[in-house]
């Protein structure tokens, strides 16, 4: 039982990990945007099977293919924001939720367009798993981890340390007021759209990597997405980072008594007890 | 040709009843449903298990109704006390979770396989011609759908539920008790789709999870958008029009041959996709607009 609970833990750390890379942006442009951008799950996708052309297509290590679906998931997010969610600033938001709703079907049908909706693995050399106090861990799993801290530490420098991420939390914080101050809103929402895809699309790969690269892989954790933003606070990029480690690891350990399949069932349990016992909202002031 | 003819009939019909109970909560209360699907599965599943062990129609026509109307309730119940957006997350996961559940509880769903051999009501006085009689039953259930919508969008009930949707701060200063409203229409839609259910389960005679995807949601979406949400008509139109537009891009196929099946339905699918965002960005009121005077 001990070692097993470990091994859940473990598991959760590495997919709360990943998770808390969507998390970030998702949590932000909700806040600044007024509506939750439902697609955001699905740019995990994408990151992933960009990966998966460079790795796999073209042959190249897993890292250049990490570097690579960073850049074009973030230019896809920007896409399309400019091209749709642009047209409706200002709009009711809930109907803005349904066109990400329409962006997530028709990402969803162009990979499977492409790649079919079989499942795909990407090519990394094959490691023993390291072995520590009976758990099994995967050094793929904990490159995973390593690299999704790094890049939550990297967000947390850029927020707190630069012009430009005191910009992009002035915006989070009351928009109104940071546009008087004279920051400019839509370049903002541009390089947090940016920064939030790259980020998606490496946690895409990392995704891919610890199970299977398939169309509907990213937008299935959008309820745990949506779950952990709420935990940490809508528009708080620390604790969407917390929110979402916190409900990568409930999914994880709830497997202990919870059938495996199921597990997605977690962060909706979570919104619904946060809305229950919370009704005042979690965002903290 | 004419067989075919009434099964697209009979569909139109169910995709028309999804239709109306969508438009119930996003035309008329702008309330949010992701999980339209999870209620029309609640309704073929339970009049499908009621009737297959020998309850009599008209239970499974309550319990698919009920049981339906309940689940909304909760959900609106849970969700509705924040902000509205909580609705399109919370309904996006009960849909899927019921999905997983039905492929899940073996024991009560008989998971992947489905269930097989449900009765069709009043099978056996007919010898031949029961389509027909199926696809009477289906217009009469749509007329009186759109008779009862019609009598709720004209009546004072009707006109609280649009203050709601376009001020709800307004509604409540007047004194109307919004979150009773709004969970009340969000069941009333449910329902609905819970009679759907049960048209379809009875129509199909089998029912598996495979039928109840995301993509169905999305599907009645579009057909709203497209005929005008907020008008009644407009919702039964969209049924057509989607209706036309799935079978039209079947004969796509003739056209394209080198397009695999796989690659067929995902070109309908972002077709689909494309539609309802264009609907949204620049024609918001659909084909026929939300009337704006009450006779």
């Amino acid at each position: 039982m001990a070692p097993q609970f470990f091994q859940f833990l473990f598991n959760g750390a590495v997919y709360g990990g990943l998770l808390a890379l969507p998390t970030i942006g998702f949590s932000l442009l909700y806040k600044v945007l007024r509506f939750p951008n439902f697609a955001f799950g699905t740019y995990l996708t994408c990151g992933a099977y960009t990966a998966l052309v460079f790795n796999v297509e073209l042959g190249q290590p897993i890292l250049v293919a990490l570097v690579a679906a960073m850049v074009v998931t973030a230019g896809v997010g920007v896409a399309i924001d400019q091209i749709t969610f642009r047209k409706l600033r200002n709009q009711r938001a809930l109907a803005v939720a349904i066109v990400s709703i329409g962006v997530v079907f028709i990402l969803e049908n162009i990979a499977r367009f492409i790649w079919g909706g079989g499942l795909h693995y990407y090519r990394i050399p094959v490691h023993r798993d390291v072995q520590f106090l009976g758990i099994h861990m995967g050094k793929p799993q904990m490159a995973i981890f390593t690299t999704a801290l790094a890049f939550m530490m990297l967000v947390q420098l850029l927020l707190k340390r630069t012009r430009l991420g005191k910009a992009m939390r002035a915006l989070a914080d009351n928009s109104t007021l940071a546009e008087i101050k004279g920051i400019n809103t839509e370049r903002m929402i541009m390089i947090t759209t940016a920064i939030g895809g790259g980020l998606s699309g490496a946690s895409g790969v990392f995704l891919g990597i610890d199970t299977v690269i398939e169309p509907m892989m990213g937008f299935s954790i959008i309820l745990s997405i949506f779950a952990g933003a709420i935990l940490g606070g809508i528009g708080n990029a620390r604790g969407a980072m917390m929110g979402a480690m916190a409900i990568g690891l409930a999914e994880e350990v709830s497997l202990v008594a919870l059938p495996s399949t199921y597990k997605s069932a977690v962060g909706l349990a979570i919104i619904i007890l946060i809305l229950i016992l919370r009704p005042s909202g979690f965002t903290k002031r | 040709m004419t067989a075919y003819l009434v099964a697209i009939g009979t569909f139109v019909g169910i995709y028309a009843i999804l239709a109306l109970a969508l438009n119930v909560q996003w035309g008329f209360s702008g309330l949010v449903n992701l999980g339209l699907v999870g209620f029309f599965a609640i309704g073929a599943y339970s009049t499908a298990l009621l009737t297959v062990h020998g309850q009599p129609f008209i239970i499974g026509l309550a319990a698919a109704i009920l049981l339906a109307a309940l689940f909304g309730a909760l959900l609106a119940m849970a969700s509705l006390r924040l902000k509205e957006d909580f609705l399109a997350i919370v309904t996006l996961g009960f849909g899927e979770i019921l999905r997983l559940f039905l492929i899940n509880e073996d024991w009560l769903t008989k998971g992947t396989n489905g269930i097989k051999a449900i009765p069709r009501p009043w099978r056996q006085a007919f010898s031949g011609g029961y389509e027909y009689f199926y696809l009477f039953l289906v217009i009469v259930a749509v007329l009186l759908v759109y008779l009862i919508l019609e009598r709720v969008r004209i009546a004072p009930y009707g006109r609280v539920l649009r203050a709601i949707r376009e001020d709800e701060e307004i509604a409540s200063v007047a004194g109307k008790n919004t979150f009773r409203f709004k969970v009340q229409a969000f069941s009333l839609g449910a329902a609905l789709a819970g009679l759907g259910g049960f048209l379809y389960a009875h129509y199909i005679t089998y029912i598996s999870p495979d039928t109840f995807v995301p993509a169905l949601t999305i599907y009645i979406w579009v057909a709203l958008m497209a005929g005008g949400s907020g008008n009644n008509g407009g919702a039964i139109l969209g049924a057509v029009v989607l209706l036309g537009f799935l079978e039209g891009t079947r004969f796509l196929k003739d056209f394209i041959p080198f397009l695999s099946d796989v690659r067929l339905a995902a070109t309908r699918e972002i077709m689909v996709g494309v539609f309802l965002i264009l609907l949204i960005l620049y024609r918001r009121e659909g084909i026929l607009p939300e009337r704006k005077t009450i006779p």
